[in-house]
């Protein structure tokens, strides 16, 4: 017989007692796994866009309330490609829209001609011929969503505007969004020859120490603003930060909850079994073997609730993925590295749950303990 | 193994378990202890055990008090067995599990705790109830798997509380011939704490408590203590 034996029967000896607790501690992690999963999900698809852009560095105004920057003028553009490394600025305009029934779209605004749309693959139909039309294209699952094809006509505010195509990009936040050209779309949001990002392109070989002048001879030429590299711009999105933020506390809670729901199941445990553990002191097992005893109790009970509730979590995200409201705005991340951080928290509640109760079952006097009936 | 004026106090003075109990009992005895309801013989097999400190007094093995050893849950683990009137076995556990509990604490793989657990198993009559949990065994049974698991670590010192309290008096009597059985075969130091005077027919020698004292000692085979 192995110790693991019996530690996995006196789990048993309860099975409703231990499924509950499991249950607990499985929806603590679902709550961090689900969390977690979109949060990253959500950066990587900004990364992933930024990366197939082929953008070196995004300079925009610093916002802290609103998830969208705030447009300026374009005008600082010239002197944005005077600057040193700089090699191509592409202006865009961005904005969240309700779209006739649909739950609010990102719609961009892409100065035509410029370098965003090379990385875009075109799935049917054509690109706008030039800002004067009136069209519009829409990623895969902007087209699903809001069921449009090429030939029909969206809304965009006020204006009207044709599909004309319908592109592929590698990245879910383009993929879920309508893009106009620049022209069109900032006429029809009422911010004429305004933007809300640059996206630069550098010379090839800009070392890692350039960018750095870079970023601040930026910030020193243009007070308020800020350049951030691909990766640091869904990390600076104030919804992102508030969404990763909420998150954050949201899985602290489930976990305590979680934690509390351990400690209660096994104390309770150690306290009826207060006789038996007299009965193996009698016959010679150390404290330190009663400890383990009770700690690999919670543990294995809190491991077996990471499992589940990790493959909870999971579901849970690909139900939220596809469910109408969520659907091509998030995008889970089902990772190993994931499931590892899920596996590592769930087996820290199991500690923290377990290191009361043995404690307690361990400092036990074995003569008293072998009287209690 | 020997009691020096062993006091035990309890509940701040108010009920006195033990009071000054002295004697000796020589490696290899059968001693019995008998003596009236709450005349301290648990107490006393609890301060033999090491399980419970002496309030006063000292308990020696092989000259050494316990007070003085390190290791006591190591010294319980390899040199004693214990055996209670109500057997104590782990519900969950079946009796090859049961007699395996008390050997994680010796170095040995999971597969000699297996064949030694059902060596023993066999050598108290139960080889083929191996894979049963205590619920499905009658008393006698329950409390031969309870002696093959005080046997399990190869004790020098064996400890019985009424090991006979629980049965009907065919099954004591079956209790009874093992105990003596095991106790000629292995020659360890065996004391059994009784009501049963039968039990104290088969010792060799029988201590009388009256009051958390020893009053009388009668060594049924005078002169003639057992050897091992
Ligand atoms: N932990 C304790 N706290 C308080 N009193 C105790 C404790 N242990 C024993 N006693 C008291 O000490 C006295 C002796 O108890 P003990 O259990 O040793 O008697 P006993 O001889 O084994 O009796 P029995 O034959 O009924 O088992 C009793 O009066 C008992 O109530
Ligand atoms: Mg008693």
């Amino acid at each position: 017989m192995l110790f693991l034996t019996v530690v996995l029967k006196n789990l048993l000896r309860r099975p409703a007692r231990s499924l509950l607790t499991l249950a607990g501690i499985a929806i603590g992690v679902a709550a961090v796994v689900a969390l977690t999963s979109v949060a990253w999900g959500f950066e990587g698809s900004w990364e992933r866009a930024y990366a197939a852009r082929g953008t070196d560095l995004i300079v925009t105004k610093v916002t802290s309330q609103s998830p969208m920057p705030a447009p300026f003028s374009e005008s600082k553009r010239a002197e944005l490609l005077r600057m040193p490394h700089v090699r191509q600025v592409n202006g865009l305009l961005s904005d969240l829209v309700s779209i006739e029934e649909s739950p609010t779209v990102l719609v961009f605004g892409w100065e035509p001609g410029g370098f965003l749309w090379e990385h875009l693959h075109l799935v049917q139909g054509r690109w706008p011929a030039d800002e004067k039309e009136k069209t519009a294209v829409l990623g895969v699952v902007a087209a699903d969503i809001l069921k449009k094809g090429v030939g029909s006509t969206v809304v965009v505010e006020t204006g009207e505007y044709t599909v004309c195509g319908i592109f592929d990009s590698g990245a879910l936040v383009e993929n879920g969004a309508v893009i106009l050209t620049l022209p069109q779309l900032q006429q029809v949001t009422e911010n004429e020859g305004k933007v809300n990002f640059f996206n630069l392109r550098l010379d090839p070989g800009t070392t890692p120490a350039e960018l750095e002048d870079l970023r601040a001879a930026i910030r020193a030429r243009f007070p308020g603003f800020s350049a951030f590299t691909a990766g640091e711009v869904a990390q600076n999105n104030s919804a992102i930060r508030v969404a990763k933020a909420m998150s954050w506390a949201t899985s602290l809670l489930a976990l305590l909850v979680g934690a509390v729901g351990v400690m209660n199941t096994v104390l309770m445990s150690v306290f009826e079994r207060t006789h038996e553990i007299g009965v193996l002191l009698a016959i010679g097992w150390r404290r330190s073997r009663i400890v383990r005893l009770i700690l690999y109790e919670s543990m294995v009970l809190s491991l077996s609730g990471g499992i589940a509730g990790s493959a909870l979590g999971f579901a849970a995200v690909k139900l939220l993925q596809w469910s109408p409201i969520l659907r091509g705005k998030i995008e889970g991340e089902v990772s190993p590295g994931l499931f590892a951080v899920a596996l590592s928290v769930a087996l820290g509640l199991g500690m923290l749950g377990g290191l009361y109760p043995a404690y307690r079952g361990s400092r036990l006097p074995p003569g008293e303990a072998l009287r209690y009936e | 193994m020997e009691a020096r004026g062993l006091e035990r106090r309890f509940d701040g003075g108010r009920v006195q378990a033990l009071r000054g109990a002295d004697f000796v009992v020589r490696e290899g005895e059968f001693v019995a202890v008998m003596g009236p309801s709450g005349s301290g013989k648990s107490t006393l097999l609890q301060l033999l055990g090491a399980l419970d400190r002496p309030s006063g007094g000292e308990v020696l093995f092989r000259g050494e008090p316990l007070g003085a050893v390190h290791d006591l849950a190591g010294f319980r683990a390899r040199t004693l067995g214990f055996i209670f009137q109500s057997f104590h076995l782990l519900p969950t556990l079946t009796a090859a599990e049961n007699v395996q509990v008390p050997m994680f604490e010796m170095p040995w793989p999971p597969r000699e705790r297996r064949a030694r657990a059902e060596a023993l198993l066999a050598a108290v009559g139960l080889g083929e109830r191996l894979d049963h949990r205590p619920a499905t065994l009658s008393g006698g049974e329950r409390q031969r798997v309870a002696i093959a698991r005080s046997l399990a670590n190869g004790p020098q010192l064996l400890l019985a509380d009424e090991p006979t309290g629980n049965l009907d008096s065919e099954s004591a009597g079956k209790i009874l011939d093992l105990l003596e059985r095991i106790h000629a075969e292995r020659g360890m130091t065996l004391v059994v704490v009784t009501h049963d005077p039968r039990v104290a027919g088969r010792a060799r020698r029988t201590l009388r408590m009256l009051d958390g004292r020893v009053v009388s000692d009668e060594d049924q085979r005078e002169g003639a203590p057992c050897s091992s």
